[in-house]
């Protein structure tokens, strides 16, 4: 099992017709609003898509010409925000369905922008960092006029994209001729990252996970649920230790190189300290079993968080899937036609969108405190986490009872009911 | 004739961008250009697609979609019409807007080339219709606009109430009046003089002096100019007033000939009236396709594209043709009358005026002064003889077609300046 998209903040795409498959499952959605078709109709396409060329002296002194992009989708609710994806093979029609997603997902959190998506055709392990560094400067540069704090705000990736975004702060910087560090997310500390901005998925999942339960009386019996968390990274491994404080027993964990299962629980801050020491799960001695990730995925536990990989459950496994709820801490971690028969088996999926929350209202939240200029406790974020995310649950629930429609359906009716209604409001400029 | 290499035939003969882009790749081989400069000047700097939502006359919503591309702004900012057309493609879009960068680098106005459009049908829209379509796509590009960054103009299905919607819907959002966002806007509005038939007046410089060249005294030369619009029709009455004997005129139905000489305002007057040629009694009618093989010295296709092609182009007359339209010989047609020793003026020189005007609007609207007609004509008369004289110089010095000496000196003078600024960041 490849575990390489582990912590993107962006949903897996479909090939051949990602926008289209993208806003299928939301076209659906606002069809059970009854949404008129005059008001969802601006958001079938995206409002702009600014392509710039993009020289770059590569270090024989050569010049290369890379094509970059920014997909602006919806400007109803607030400024455009989105990630940047460095992608060799990246299209346009990708960046337009990651845009519109960040559209439904900042609607569904309650976040007041609209979704954008940007992308610059590098492969990064292929070059310098001095070249990758040039690239995106240059890229900036050219997406100056469309880009700014109160325009459209860039946010990371992938974990490591801290340079990356640091870079695009100080671009900004330099042509606005002062420090601008509202126009991206996702910094380091130092220039204005906030607190919490490493564990922000984790926590939004904590949030998520604890209400649900409290909502499926999951867990009551034993003092707290039971857990397997696949992945023991970013997402995953902050989740377990999060959850493990909160008196929930993580029965299973795994990463890359196979999993751990015992059901009374495991000491994961014990098992996870002592990974980051010496390397993988396999090679961890303890009170547990060891077992395959594929295996641990079908143990018994109250819910199932995988955070790993997309697809985790498929038509492969979803009938022998034991656990009593499943939360989606990967981007379609549950496939199309698996989330159906899960319906069926009466196990509740809490979908990606809702569930993987976190990221982008804690990117917000930095947003918010770079234009006051004054950074939030670590206390007041985790509240403020607590809020949003909350909230968003709150309005899923009371819609999929409202309705009698899945959570995943219900949420995708709130972000299309918001994002129509501001456009409605708004009307139509000249 | 000359020895110089020449153009590789494009796959498709009848596609002028194809043809545009490999007679710059033959230019930047004589300039020997490397790789990475190349690929520089072939890429756009910058691609837009809009999305403009409107409401219709029925009070329901509409979704169209514009484009704005910005080739190159190494020698200022770009300038390119905006068309409203169903078959707007980003694709011709981008082609236009390399062809600008190429032609204001040959008349050496200090732009790039820029092009703008939007997918719709003008006439299925209401004048409503159409200026919200205008307010709004201008609002969509406004970030990319600018006197100092890019400068729109009219083009296919747009005019001066369209320039004159795009101008007041940036004045609006810029808070003052900006008359220099945009040309070929109405008088009234800070257009220029002269520029309604500016491009008529180019292709009548540069027939002139081509004329020189080639030895031939302007009254002794008989021209067919195809078309009568804004170009073929000023054009011929102004190569009339030259002296020269305008043997034939076409309009989109056929032609009429009259081998003494027409009267060129009287065929105008008349065309004005009918709208069409048809019934004009003092000439024969002719078809369209005869008309380009009629026996004369000059040859001025102001039409359309493709209209010299290796199917006609051995059986062409006239010792000199002047490209008032873009793209009226493919490059099949290009070699075939340079072995036979014909003379071609080409697009991106022949009509440039209409560009060289544009800029001289935006001078006069930078200034908030205004010349006179005659200060904007001699203006531009010295524009296009010097620049006449460049290329003919540039075509001698690397002993090639002035089709591609105008190439290379374009596509120098670009490429000398984007390696002075070299690459930013």
């Amino acid at each position: 099992m490849e575990f390489s998209q582990v912590s993107s903040t962006t949903p897996q795409l479909d090939a051949e017709h990602p926008f289209a498959t993208m806003m299928a499952s939301f076209d659906e959605a606002a069809r059970l609003a009854s949404i008129a078709p005059d008001e969802y109709r601006i958001l079938r396409q995206p409002d702009r898509e600014l392509t710039v060329s993009v020289p770059v002296t590569l270090d024989d002194g050569s010049v290369d010409v890379l094509e970059g992009w920014r997909v602006q989708h919806n400007a109803g609710l607030g400024p455009y925000f989105g990630p940047l994806r460095l992608d060799p093979d990246i299209k346009l029609d990708d960046l337009r369905a990651l845009a519109g997603w960040m559209t439904w997902k900042c609607a569904l959190l309650g976040v007041p922008f609209g979704g954008a998506a940007g992308g610059l055709r590098i492969d990064r392990d292929d070059v310098s960092p001095a070249v990758l560094e040039r690239a995106v400067r240059r890229y900036i540069a050219n997406l100056h006029d469309v880009i700014g704090p109160d325009r459209d705000v860039f946010t990371p990736e992938k974990a490591r994209d801290e340079r990356v975004m640091a870079w695009i702060m100080d671009t900004v910087s330099m042509h606005q001729r002062h420090t601008t560090n509202a126009v991206v997310a996702g910094k380091p500390a130092v220039l204005g990252g906030t607190r919490h901005g490493h564990d922000a998925t984790a926590q939004g999942l904590r949030v998520v996970a604890t209400r649900a339960a409290e909502r499926a009386k999951l867990g009551h019996e034993r003092g707290g649920p039971s857990v397997i968390i696949q992945g023991a990274g970013l997402v995953g491994g902050n989740l377990a230790r999060i959850l493990h404080d909160c008196d929930w027993r993580v029965v299973g964990i795994s990463d890359v190189t196979g999993g751990v299962y015992n059901e009374n629980g495991i000491d994961v801050r014990h098992l996870l300290a002592r990974r980051g020491h010496s390397g993988t799960i396999a090679q961890m001695h303890g009170d547990f079993e060891h077992l395959s990730d594929a295996d641990l995925l079908l143990r018994p536990c109250d819910v199932l968080i995988p955070c790993a990989v997309a697809n985790a459950i498929t038509t492969r496994n979803v009938d022998a899937v034991l656990a009593k709820m499943v939360i989606e801490g990967a981007h379609s971690a549950v496939s199309a036609v698996a989330d159906r028969r899960l319906r069926e088996r009466g196990i509740t999926v809490v979908p990606d969108i809702l569930a993987r929350g976190g990221d982008t209202v804690v990117a917000y939240f930095e947003w918010v405190q770079n234009r006051m200029g004054y950074a939030w406790l670590e206390g007041d974020v985790l509240k403020r986490i607590e809020r949003f995310v909350g909230d968003a649950w709150e309005s899923v629930v009371s819609q999929a009872q409202t309705r009698n429609v899945p959570l995943r359906t219900a949420a995708h009716i709130v972000a299309v009911t918001r994002v129509a209604g501001a456009d409605c409001l708004r009307g139509l400029y000249a | 004739m000359s020895t110089a290499p020449h153009v590789k035939a494009p796959m498709d003969e009848f596609n002028p961008f194809q043809a545009m882009a490999q007679r710059f790749d033959v230019a930047a081989d004589r300039l020997g250009l490397d790789e990475g400069l190349r690929e520089v000047l072939r890429t756009p700097d910058k691609e837009l697609t809009v999305s403009i939502p409107i409401t219709m006359d029925n009070g329901k919503l509409k979704v169209f979609t514009g484009y704005r591309v910005q080739h190159n702004f190494s020698r200022g900012p770009c300038k390119g019409g905006i068309r409203y057309a169903p078959d707007v493609h980003l694709d011709e879009v981008r082609a236009l807007a390399a062809w600008m960068t190429w032609k204001c680098s040959v008349v050496d106005v200090p732009f790039g080339g820029g092009k703008g459009g939007v997918i719709c049908d003008p006439r299925q829209l209401s004048k409503g219709e159409l200026e919200r379509i205008t307010r709004r796509y201008t609002t969509g590009i406004m970030d990319l606009l600018g006197p100092d960054r890019d400068v729109p103009a009219p083009d296919v299905n747009t005019n001066e109430q369209t320039m004159a919607w795009l101008m007041d819907t940036w004045s609006m959002h810029v808070r003052r009046t900006d008359t220099a966002i945009v040309t070929g806007k109405p008088l009234a509005l800070g257009g220029s003089k002269g520029r309604t038939e500016a491009t008529g007046r180019g292709v009548m410089i540069v027939t002139r002096e081509a004329l020189k060249k080639l030895g031939l005294r302007p009254e002794n030369a008989r021209v067919v100019v195809q078309g009568s619009g804004n170009v073929g029709g000023i054009g011929a009455m102004l190569l009339a007033r030259e002296g020269m004997k305008v043997v034939s005129i076409s309009d989109i139905y056929g032609a009429i000939h009259n081998d003494k000489g027409l009267d060129v305002p009287d065929v105008l007057a008349y065309l004005k009236q009918h709208k069409k040629l048809e019934g004009y009694s003092k000439a024969e009618h002719i078809p369209s396709a005869a008309q380009l093989e009629l026996d004369c010295d000059v040859l001025v296709p102001a039409a359309t594209e493709n209209q010299l092609t290796s199917k006609n182009a051995e059986r062409i007359k006239a010792k000199l043709v002047v490209e008032g339209a873009n793209g009226p010989t493919t490059v099949l047609a290009d070699q075939i009358l340079e072995r036979r020793g014909v003379m071609v003026v080409p697009d991106i020189l022949a009509n440039a005026g209409g560009v060289t005007v544009s800029y001289f609007e935006w001078v006069q609207d930078r200034a908030g002064y205004f010349w006179t007609e005659e200060v904007v004509n001699s203006r531009l008369e010295h524009v296009i003889t010097s620049s006449f004289a460049s290329v003919e110089e540039t075509a001698r010095k690397y002993n090639t077609s002035l089709r591609i000496g105008a190439y290379i000196l374009a596509v120098g003078r670009v490429a000398t300046v984007y390696q002075m600024r070299g690459t930013y960041a």
